[in-house]
């Protein structure tokens, strides 16, 4: 392939532009920060190589392109055991944390355990919950974003969303405390 | 859930957010990975150039030393 700057500069926007959203989709299926970054790297990878047809792409239409790349290679992934085996240490590390208890002041004791409990219970959340949660909130897109990046109805994610946020409102008893 | 609630998730939500992106530093390691560094080309790249093409033109167009000896 020939390269130029103007490739590294246009290969830049495109990075720039999704890879927050990339990165927050990758780790809602893995739940491992660190799979999740080669996980990155080999999607952008793939679009480096194909950067004249996906560069041109309107941004909605570069995000589906991206995402079809990511969604592939979460799948590539399972096939390998990769991901799999790094969602179920995750949640054991998670499980670990969550009884350890951090010495300090009271509040960020608390804030510490309330995190580390939020941490262990997205972890057994059910995977496409997860994913549009860690989109939303990671990854800073919006329902219709992601519907269009996993080619599904944003009904369908705000359904999800909404269904994360009361499972995750529940087990941090939030009802309760806000009531 | 009250209002309340969906406030204090939010925040926790966004605490948990700032620890789970891809730091700035990664995602450059990452473009750097991707991106071959020596796209640009060097200062003297023009100059090295035009002195090879004006070698080639000098030595193309010289005199071969035979036709030189055969002149004198």
């Amino acid at each position: 392939m020939t390269t130029s700057r103007d490739d590294a500069a246009v290969f830049t926007r495109v990075f720039d532009r999704h890879r927050h959203a990339v990165y927050a989709y990758f780790l809602g299926r893995v739940s491992d920060p660190e799979l999740a970054r080669d996980l990155v790297q080999e999607a952008f990878l793939r679009v480096w190589r194909r950067l004249s047809e996906v560069g041109p792409l309107p941004d909605g239409q570069q995000r589906a392109w991206v995402f079809t790349v990511a969604r592939n290679l979460t799948i590539d992934s399972y096939r390998t055991g990769a991901a799999r085996q790094a969602a179920e240490d995750a949640l054991r590390h998670e499980a670990t944390t969550r009884e350890a208890t951090v010495a300090g002041p009271h509040a960020q004791v608390e804030l510490g355990e309330r995190l580390a409990r939020l941490e262990a219970v997205i972890g057994q959340l059910p995977e496409d919950q997860r994913v549009v949660l860690s989109m939303t909130t990671a990854g800073g897109m919006t329902s219709r974003q992601i519907g269009e990046a996993l080619g599904e109805p944003a009904g369908t994610v705000r359904y999800r969303l909404s269904r994360a946020r009361k499972q995750l409102a529940g087990a941090l008893d939030l009802e309760e405390d806000g009531a | 859930m009250t209002s309340h609630a969906d406030h204090e998730l939010d925040q926790l939500l966004a605490v948990w957010a700032q620890t789970h992106r891809l730091a700035d530093a990664d995602a450059e390691q990452i473009r750097q990975t991707i991106v071959p560094e020596d796209l640009a080309l060097p200062a003297t790249w023009w100059s090295d150039f035009n002195s090879r093409v004006s070698e080639v033109i000098a030595r193309a167009t010289a005199m071969p030393t035979p036709a030189i000896a055969a002149w004198t």
